[in-house]
């Protein structure tokens, strides 16, 4: 073959490629990614979100986010939020997975129960931990005659951790089916070679377990972490960002600004700047994972 | 190979008595099952409540009798037959066009070693960090200059948009575990691109699909934002939408609401234990390199 | 039974003939109608009482409801809408008007349908000269006290915040809970505020709000606001100790068991009464100013507007008059929702305890519409963001001092336009 013809084919080739990732990119440009830049374009204006005239007011927004104590308040308490979410549900949903796959009866009746919740909307979860909260809770104070304060929505010191709470018992029996899948096919042989070097349950934890569970740990990681710097819905239905602001995530008061309080070209910036945010969270999160997993 | 294997000896595994351990573990797990399980059993009994045994029993206390007069109100209320329907139907069709797309574009990604490709990855992930709540208006305005609200394509091709960085990201990191030589067989054999993947990748990859379908399915089944946004209209709405707009509208009346969830889950719930095997089976593939 | 039915078969049939005949030279193609309603908790389910009646009258309009939360969802929804054109109809409160009028988008409503509502609620729904809202309820707001528990402890309707002070002493000396409060729901924190910004700064100043964005009066300067802003500090000191988790509805239900003396609220608390024990006894009582002059303080709720651009004008007027005129359709609404007609000639027929109350202040003229607070300070993004930083204030997050500055800071969202 002449370097010619090689060349004329890896043409035809890189078209044919071509055309089957461009339908994707087209439905994914025209449905976030142009809305991504009409919010940056509407960032540098002071637009209403209604009316027709739009003033041009370049970078001010962003000066104002800086001055903005809500919305400052409002990226700590979504960063706590991350951080609590992505430790506590990887760290219970692969407990989970180890307990239900040492040998315990009735395997399928555990995974059940503990998947089921997140097959309910993060909008009926927001409600039902509201009910448990107000309600039910409190009344097994008077069943026990005991004195616990369950209202933990109530105040600005427990909602996150009620929304912990909330979140979790939601999610976590997703995850834990993940790591559950990774765990049944480490192969047997692996526990059994690092038995005979004398290795005890724990150091086969770490030695064997995890490395192998590397691409389940990289999916759950960055699916945990992504999802909860998004937290919004949860928050709809339950707190409503409240009391106070206590449970103002970043998206709820995007929405409350460019939304509700009218001022669209300076909630695009907020916007914006989550992004950013989350962009390089993202990264980081990525390449470092993803190169632990190369390494084994 | 080493799975089946690994399954074999699991099977005999409930035979065996137990041990410390795995009496504890047992113990523990079953507590924690019930703590997982009472917000259930508590939506379940508030949902047979009338009003007055709401507000005077004990939330803990069952109801007097199983009064079906919440559900029949939910039914009513959610428009059942409408909303189920839609919400099936938008999910359905979605996650296939995921699935096809998906697998498409992420094998391109993956076989093409071009930097166009390279950027197509980083630009396809990128959207995974978009919060896409946040772009409410834009989506909006896009929406409705190219028709697409308050029709079933529109929210279908939202769905789409919004569930395709996912989808490529999951399954390009699935594709280090399709051989190369099968294809490089087709290839010399003179199939075009088109022709390699859709018969000797695709049926590969069939596994990897059923995760990302179940995945993205969960998804937009239980999707609030978008179709509040895309399709107000009654006789396209979604479950949730019509939930949530119970929770707002009656709020004094909320046993009907917890019926309605009831309705809702249901469905999906029984779904879920009859496909146990296959929903396990699916997510085996995304979370295991081979 | 019968004969009443008849007669009402009889005269829906007459006015439909009638109907009929005045329209019959027009088409009358089947019309299908958006409408936009954006609902108080209680308004729920009158969608399906107005469809029956326009079935019975105008069989050729239909209409395609899209029923939101008022407080969380309308605004957003109106929106979305701007860009894409409105709803033919739109059902909002008397507030809405101020924000939308001004932009053009709304249709004039037609005198036909606007003399058949009582003139007490145009004023605020009228832009220079021109009325875009029809409003069909309205709501009282005060406070709600339990009438038994009254009599029994000897406690008088207090007129100035002394007398009520007295009340609350005497509240916490035998064990009953002041008032009754639901925090969680931010929305009855902003809702109170402005019963208390009513009577305490509007009462003196009518032209509060538009100091305010002239720059001539502010939170952190106004003792008269401070003091609207601080009475939530009474009544967060002497309502549940777990309001910040409580519900409405189990705040009622605690009010009903008599487990709280009073709760400042609006006619919408009512529904929850009555339907926890129809035979619960309660009055209403303005919250008492500083003067001693605190008025009743009345909601234009429901509020009917029309698109500028609807393509189905005939339609939009046929709701229009089964909404005005099919007075079985109102009153069934108004029970239903236990509010106050706006209707001339209709009244609703549901026993309301504290309609003597509310009628006792009616004659006195001590009552007054609120819209003139929500109109010159609006509630998205101003009094919505206030109520947020109110809670904080209460939880101890903030100081008073910030919280009142934050609501400063707010002033160039005070207003719609």
């Amino acid at each position: 073959m002449t370097k010619k013809k090689i060349g004329g084919m890896e043409k035809r080739m890189f078209r044919q490629y071509l055309i089957m990732v461009l339908p994707g990119m087209l439905i994914f440009t025209v449905g976030l990614i142009i809305p991504l830049f009409l919010s940056f374009r509407y960032s540098l204006t002071d637009w209403d979100g209604m009316s027709k005239e739009m003033g041009f007011v370049g970078l001010q927004n962003y000066i104002d986010l800086f001055k903005d104590q809500n919305f400052r308040d409002a990226w700590w308490f979504t960063i706590r939020f991350t951080i609590f979410n992505t430790v506590i549900q990887n760290v219970a949903a692969l407990l989970f997975a180890v307990a239900l796959d040492s040998g315990i009866k009735a395997q399928k009746f555990y995974r059940a129960a503990f998947f089921i919740p997140c097959l309910v909307s993060a909008i009926i979860v927001g409600f039902v931990w509201l009910k448990m909260y107000s309600n039910v809770l409190p009344a097994l104070n008077d069943l026990l005659g005991t004195n616990i304060d369950f209202g933990l929505f109530g105040k600005g010191e427990t909602v996150l951790t009620g929304l912990l709470i909330a979140n979790n018992w939601q999610w976590i029996g997703y995850w834990m089916l993940i790591y559950l899948a990774g765990l049944q096919s480490v192969p047997a042989e692996l526990y059994e070679a690092a038995k005979i070097d004398g290795a005890g349950a724990v150091k086969r934890f770490f030695n064997v377990t995890i490395p192998m569970l590397a691409p389940a740990i990289t999916i759950c990681v960055v699916g945990i972490t992504t999802g909860s710097l998004k937290v919004y819905d949860l928050l709809v239905s339950s707190t409503k960002g409240g009391p106070g602001r206590a449970s103002t995530s970043v998206i709820y008061q995007t929405y409350a600004t460019a939304i509700n309080g009218r001022q669209y070209g300076y909630g695009s910036a907020m916007t914006v700047t989550l992004v950013v945010v989350l962009l390089l969270v993202a990264l980081i999160q990525v390449k470092g994972l993803r190169s632990k997993e190369v390494q084994q | 190979m080493k799975i089946g294997k690994r399954k074999k000896e699991k099977d005999l595994v409930p035979s065996q008595p137990y041990t410390r351990t795995t009496l504890i573990t047992q113990i523990v797990m079953t507590v924690f099952a019930i703590l997982f399980l009472a917000p259930l059993f508590i939506i379940i009994n508030y949902s047979f409540k009338t009003k007055k045994e709401l507000y005077l029993g004990s939330p803990l206390s069952l109801p007097q009798s199983l009064n079906l007069e919440n559900y029949e109100k939910a039914f009513d209320k959610l428009d059942l037959a409408t909303t189920f329907f839609n919400t099936f139907f938008y999910t359905a069709v979605s996650v296939l066009i995921l699935a096809l797309l998906c697998g498409m574009t992420a094998w391109a990604i993956a076989r093409c070693k071009r930097k166009f490709f390279k950027f197509a990855y980083v630009y396809f992930i990128v959207g995974i960090l978009i919060p896409y709540q946040a772009l409410f208006l834009p989506i909006y305005t896009i929406g409705y200059k190219l028709n697409l609200t308050n029709t079933r394509y529109g929210i279908i091709f939202m769905y789409v948009a919004t569930g395709i960085s996912f989808g490529v990201f999951m399954m390009t990191s699935f594709m280090s575990t399709v051989p190369v030589e099968l294809e490089e067989a087709a290839r010399i054999d003179g199939c075009s691109v088109f022709k390699t993947y859709f018969t000797v990748v695709m049926p590969l990859l069939k596994p990897a699909m059923a995760t990302l379908i179940i995945m993205e399915a969960f998804q937009i089944w239980n999707d609030y934002l978008l179709a509040s946004l895309y399709v107000s209209k009654k006789q396209l709405k979604t479950l949730t939408v019509a939930i949530q707009s119970l929770f707002s509208a009656q709020s004094s009346d909320y046993t009907t609401a917890m019926a309605a969830i009831v309705i809702s889950v249901l469905p999906i719930a029984i779904l879920f234990m009859c496909l146990q095997k296959y929903f396990i089976k699916g997510m085996t593939v995304g979370a295991v390199k081979g | 039974m019968m004969k009443k039915v008849m007669s009402v078969l009889l005269c829906g049939a007459m006015v439909a003939s009638f109907g009929v005949t005045a329209l019959a030279e027009e088409e009358h193609e089947p019309v299908t109608l958006s409408v936009l309603a954006g609902q108080s908790t209680t308004d729920a389910g009158i969608e399906d009482m107005i469809d029956e009646a326009l079935a019975e009258k105008y069989p050729w309009v239909t209409l395609e409801w899209e029923c939101v939360d008022w407080g969380n969802d309308f605004q957003p929804k109106m929106q979305q809408y701007l860009q894409s054109g409105l709803p033919d109809i739109m059902i909002g409160k008397a507030q809405d008007v101020a924000t939308y009028a001004p932009m053009g988008v709304l249709a004039p409503i037609d005198e036909t349908y606007l003399d058949k509502g009582l003139d007490a609620a145009r004023e605020n729904v009228t832009i220079d000269g021109t009325t875009y809202g029809l409003v069909y309820n309205a709501l009282y707001q005060g406070v709600y006290y339990n009438r038994a528990m009254f009599e029994e402890n000897g406690w008088e309707i207090p007129k100035t915040i002394d007398e009520l002070q007295a009340i609350i002493d005497d509240c916490n000396e035998k064990g009953i809970v002041p008032f009754a409060s639901h925090m969680v729901d931010t929305w009855s924190i902003g809702n109170v505020t402005m019963q208390f910004m009513m009577n305490d700064v509007f009462n003196k100043d009518p032209e509060w709000g538009d100091k305010f964005r002239a720059g001539e009066v502010s939170f952190a300067d106004s003792e008269e606001a401070q003091t609207a802003y601080n009475y939530n500090k009474l009544i967060f000191d002497n309502t549940y100790e777990d309001t910040f988790s409580t519900e409405q509805t189990d705040c009622d239900a605690r009010m009903v068991l008599g487990e709280a003396a009073m709760k400042v609220s609006g006619s919408w608390s009512i529904q929850n009464f009555l339907d926890i024990d129809e035979s619960f006894d309660f009055g209403i009582f303005p919250f008492p100013n500083q003067t001693g002059d605190s008025k009743l303080i009345f909601e234009p709720n429901i509020t009917i507007m029309t698109s500028a651009e609807t393509e189905h004008q005939d339609a939009v007027n046929a709701v229009l008059d089964v909404l005005t005129s099919d007075q079985e359709l109102a009153v069934e609404i108004y029970d239903y929702t236990k509010t106050a007609s706006m209707l001339k000639d209709v009244s609703p027929t549901f026993d309301n305890p504290s309609q003597t109350d509310i009628d006792a202040y009616a004659a006195e003229g001590q009552i007054v519409d609120v819209t003139l607070g929500n109109n010159q300070l609006v509630w998205g993004g101003f009094q919505e963001e206030n109520a947020k930083d109110i809670a904080a204030w209460l939880q101890g997050d903030i100081t008073f001092e910030e919280c009142l500055a934050a609501s400063d800071a707010r002033v160039d969202t005070s207003s719609a336009s």
